[in-house]
């Protein structure tokens, strides 16, 4: 199957900086992308590559086969870092913008979606909050039904009732076959919206797969001991132990795969009791960018 | 229309699983009966404001165990025959492996087997009441 959106061993450099590096992620038709990671991890630097807004140093982009061309735009709904909107048009004007220049345009659409987010249509953006200003993006990015979504912080500044609304409206649109990539730092807009999951790392992709296959392999698996913990031979260097903790009696291993194996070698020490616990996206997250800086795969074969 | 069921997304519990259990938690209780008809994977989505293609998956696997079936076009159903059985059976794994977490737990504790036998004549004496005895 042809990747809606497929980012090729992207590298970014800005002078000594290199912001991304060798990023390889490619998204499905009908699939929604959740792109995570900590301030700095990279994450708007592949936007702006993705969007045509900086020049990649190294690496491809792909929407639909196909490099970056005006004619992308067409069928690509973006909502950038950084609002690319005008500051003395009101969104009325905006819309009158979008009418002229995209033949996919949907004045109901439009309308519906301004009555959604409840906006002035005849004030000025200059004059608008940050989350009405988000808003202004996103109407204007579904007005024209787009095949392929890029957005960056999509609900960013909005409360959590249309914080809500931004989540219906991208699952709406998958459900009808577009495909999305989205960043946030809400990692429960991702859990609930997203089918899969990247979490970028320094410029690094760390995570990569189905939300519910690493919910499926990732756990913690917790040992008691009636004494002090003991020393498991080569468990730090295990390529499926992302951390360790130890703590008096307790050990506890934080696992990318195969926690039924690892169980069994913390039986071989007499625990009192071993438990393997589950992992939200949230502990999945913040062990990942705590974690040792290793790429592990997740998830082809869903 | 109310979600005929809810989800927790940020659970530790794969969001698919969750909607397999709780589909076959309501055939099990008769919530769902055979023949119904299932939300549309969009529509579900929606409710629970879960991805689509998690539905999707779900739906999948349900009608893989026996327990819906989809006609293209029409939409999918409780099946009429067998799906109680199904959704029984695995509402008896759940059961099964919820009580052996317990053990596991009590085994844990440094409870003695005899001890957890007597807490579980207790605990089956409250929900089944005069067993045996009248």
């Amino acid at each position: 199957m042809e990747h809606s959106i497929a980012i090729r061993d992207l590298t970014k450099r800005y002078g000594d900086f290199t912001a991304v590096s060798g990023l390889t992620l490619e998204v499905e038709p009908g699939s929604i992308c959740g792109l995570l990671g900590p301030n700095g991890a990279g994450k708007s630097t592949t936007f702006k590559c993705l969007l045509g807004l900086a020049r990649p140093t190294s690496g491809s982009i792909a929407i639909e086969g196909a490099a970056l061309t005006p004619a992308t735009f067409e069928y690509l709904g973006y909502v950038p870092e950084r609002s690319a909107l005008y500051e003395a048009l009101t969104l009325d004007q905006h819309l009158e913008f979008y009418r002229r220049c995209y033949a996919r345009y949907d004045a109901a659409r439009a309308n519906e979606l301004v009555d959604m987010f409840k906006l002035d249509r005849k004030k000025k953006v200059g004059r608008l909050s940050k989350g009405q200003r988000t808003a202004v993006a996103l109407i204007l990015a579904f007005s024209i039904r787009p095949r392929i979504f890029i957005l960056d912080e999509p609900a960013s500044g909005l409360d959590p009732v249309f914080q809500r609304l931004v989540l219906d409206l991208m699952i709406e649109a998958a459900a009808g076959g577009a495909t999305i990539l989205f960043s946030s730092h809400q990692i429960g807009q991702v859990e609930r919206a997203a089918d899969r999951v990247a979490i970028l790392k320094n410029g690094k992709l760390v995570v990569n797969g189905s939300v519910d296959e690493l919910k499926t392999t990732e756990k913690i698996v917790e040992a008691i001991f009636a004494t002090a913990a003991p020393d498991v031979d080569g468990l730090a260097s295990d390529p499926r132990v992302r951390r360790i903790e130890r703590s008096g009696r307790i050990l506890r291993a934080y696992v990318s795969r195969d926690s039924e194996a690892i169980a069994q070698r913390f039986e071989a020490f007499s625990p009192k009791d071993v438990s393997i616990m589950d992992l939200g996206l949230e502990d999945i997250f913040l062990t990942a960018v705590d974690g040792r800086d290793a790429t592990i795969p997740h998830g082809d074969k869903a | 229309m109310p979600a005929i069921f809810t989800v927790d997304p940020r659970s530790g519990v794969p969001l698919y699983l969750q909607v397999i259990e709780q589909v076959k938690r309501a055939v099990a209780l008769g919530t769902l009966s055979p023949g119904e008809q299932l939300p549309t994977v969009k529509s579900l989505a929606l409710d629970l404001t879960v991805n689509p293609n998690t539905i999707a998956r779900a739906y999948r696997d349900l009608e893989r165990d026996g327990i819906i079936e989809t006609s293209p076009g029409r939409g999918s159903f409780v099946r009429a025959n067998g799906a109680p059985g199904e959704a029984r059976r695995a509402a008896e794994d759940v059961a099964a492996a919820m009580l052996a977490e317990a053990i596991r737990q009590a085994k844990a504790l440094g409870l003695e087997r005899e001890r957890i036998g007597a807490l579980l004549e207790d605990a089956l004496g409250r929900w089944f009441p005069a067993h045996g005895e009248e």
